[in-house]
């Protein structure tokens, strides 16, 4: 079976440190005001006093979806999942920053990248595990909140607690099911603020139009044919002295 | 009379006609395959990824589509400025249309090209063509097609070549916009490519016009024919020259 890398987070562990957000910053270089991973927190937690419930900061980023609304949205394929790893690449060669996978994110994953002027999101680090090192995020984790693996592995140990938490793992809901792999076990906090997947009106546009312009240039063609046909069976010499002699 | 040759293209036309051909099939065969969605791939088929993998990579393609495309431009601003006049006499050419005349041109050869006279006279309708000009009425309707599509061509693709270059996050609707329109101005303008290509080199009814795009005249048997109403203006034109 292909890979599928995903994340498996424990919300309960996470204690809002922010230090992945920061690895994540220093180890891709986002640029300022940009972030590529996040930390959501349920509002006024942190107040003294009585409040309802336990305290979930719930960590995220790009979750890498089996059903990408993104890659739908890219005309040339620039943003692609790759099937042998399950992830969602961005080919920053192909990319133009045209930005229609933006607003094609539910969870908001996808930002215009300031200083490259093209899409960017969480890339699972490919340069560190090149080295044989955790994504940044991961890494940096103080309480092991994040953990990155293969879930189609049942050695590793994404793989082992994808497995042993089966029952009890949910994943956050948007308005668009793209079937995320990001993975919470138990109660991740606010779980229903994914938003709903935003074709741009030009792309929606351009999908609209593809067949019309493969109509035409199929009319034209067979206008070409019968054109020729008709060249070839009748000739058009005599065809010719008749039309244009005046 | 009829061995007489009339001048209708200069070689900086003539250069820029076939400069023009080789740019659009390089760009068109370039970007195609830089079209990679199951929805709007033109061809639906393995051709974007064996295009790209036969240059190295998507990045790559992108590149060479750009540098074509950026060369095009060039091409047509250093034609400008060396026949400014040829040009101007082309765009006025193609865009005079005698409504009347021209439209009944247009049915009419279209039927004839397809069907023949015989539908026509069953009409009870003269299949004779009315006279046309320098340019007739199909040739004029894919010169418009072209200057006006390759202009909408050329700014949205610089547009795109900016988009990673200049533009900034706010810029992105008009960016997606010209994707949109670059795609399907292409695609319109290729519709009429086909016939033109048909029409110009296919057909063995305009061989002589063909001709002229290597040499740059044509008969006066063939101007006569096909372009009278240009053909007696440059009778008359010489007559008076002569006198």
């Amino acid at each position: 079976m292909a890979q599928q890398l995903a994340m498996i987070i424990d919300a309960s562990k996470c204690i809002d440190c922010k230090g992945c957000m920061i690895a994540c910053k220093v180890a891709n270089n986002v640029p300022e005001d940009q972030w590529r991973n996040w930390i959501k927190g349920e509002s006024g937690m942190s107040r003294p006093g009585k409040h309802n419930g336990t305290t979930k900061f719930q960590p995220g980023a790009c979750m890498h979806c089996d059903k990408p609304t993104c890659v739908e949205a890219c005309p040339t394929g620039a943003t692609y999942k790759d099937e042998m790893t399950g992830e969602v690449v961005i080919d920053e060669s192909l990319c133009i920053g045209c930005g229609n996978c933006i607003p094609a994110c539910p969870y908001g994953a996808r930002f215009r990248n300031a200083t490259k002027r093209k899409a960017d999101k969480c890339n699972y680090c490919p340069e560190r595990r090149a080295q044989g090192l955790l994504p940044a995020c991961v890494d940096t984790c103080p309480t092991k909140a994040r953990v990155f693996g293969d879930i189609n592995d049942p050695d590793s140990e994404a793989g082992r607690l994808f497995l042993k938490n089966k029952e009890q793992l949910t994943r956050v809901a948007a308005r668009t099911e793209t079937k995320p792999n990001m993975f919470y076990i138990g109660d991740p906090g606010p779980r229903d603020w994914g938003g709903e997947a935003v074709t741009p009106a030009s792309m929606i546009a351009m999908k609209e139009a593809a067949p019309f312009i493969k109509g035409i240039v199929g009319l034209s063609g067979l206008g070409v044919l019968a054109m020729l046909g008709r060249q070839l069976i009748a000739g058009s010499d005599t065809d010719h002295k008749e039309n244009d002699d005046v | 009379m009829s061995d007489t040759m009339y001048k209708r293209h200069d070689g900086s036309d003539i250069f820029m006609h076939w400069f023009n051909a080789v740019c659009w099939l390089l760009l068109l065969l370039t970007g195609i395959g830089l079209i990679q969605n199951p929805v709007i791939d033109p061809l639906g088929s393995g051709y974007p990824a064996v295009l790209r993998s036969l240059v190295g990579g998507g990045g790559n393609l992108l590149l060479l589509h750009e540098a074509l495309g950026i060369l095009w431009i060039i091409g047509f601003l250093v034609y400008l400025i060396i026949n400014f006049k040829g040009a101007r006499f082309f765009l006025a050419e193609v865009f005079a249309i005698s409504p009347a005349r021209d439209m009944l041109w247009m049915v009419k050869k279209m039927v004839l090209m397809t069907l023949g006279p015989k539908p026509l006279k069953m009409l009870g309708m003269d299949p004779v063509l009315p006279d046309q000009g320098y340019y007739n009425m199909g040739q004029k309707a894919f010169a418009q097609a072209s200057v006006v599509g390759g202009v909408v061509i050329a700014v949205t693709g610089v547009v795109m070549f900016l988009s990673d270059r200049t533009f900034g996050a706010a810029a992105t609707g008009m960016i997606g916009w010209a994707v949109t329109l670059h795609f399907i101005t292409v695609g319109l303008v290729f519709a009429g490519l086909l016939v033109h290509i048909y029409m110009a080199a296919i057909s063995p009814e305009e061989r002589p016009g063909f001709k002229s795009m290597f040499t740059g005249v044509v008969p006066g048997e063939y101007a006569k024919h096909h372009h009278r109403l240009w053909f007696d203006k440059v009778q008359s034109d010489d007559q008076q020259v002569s006198e």
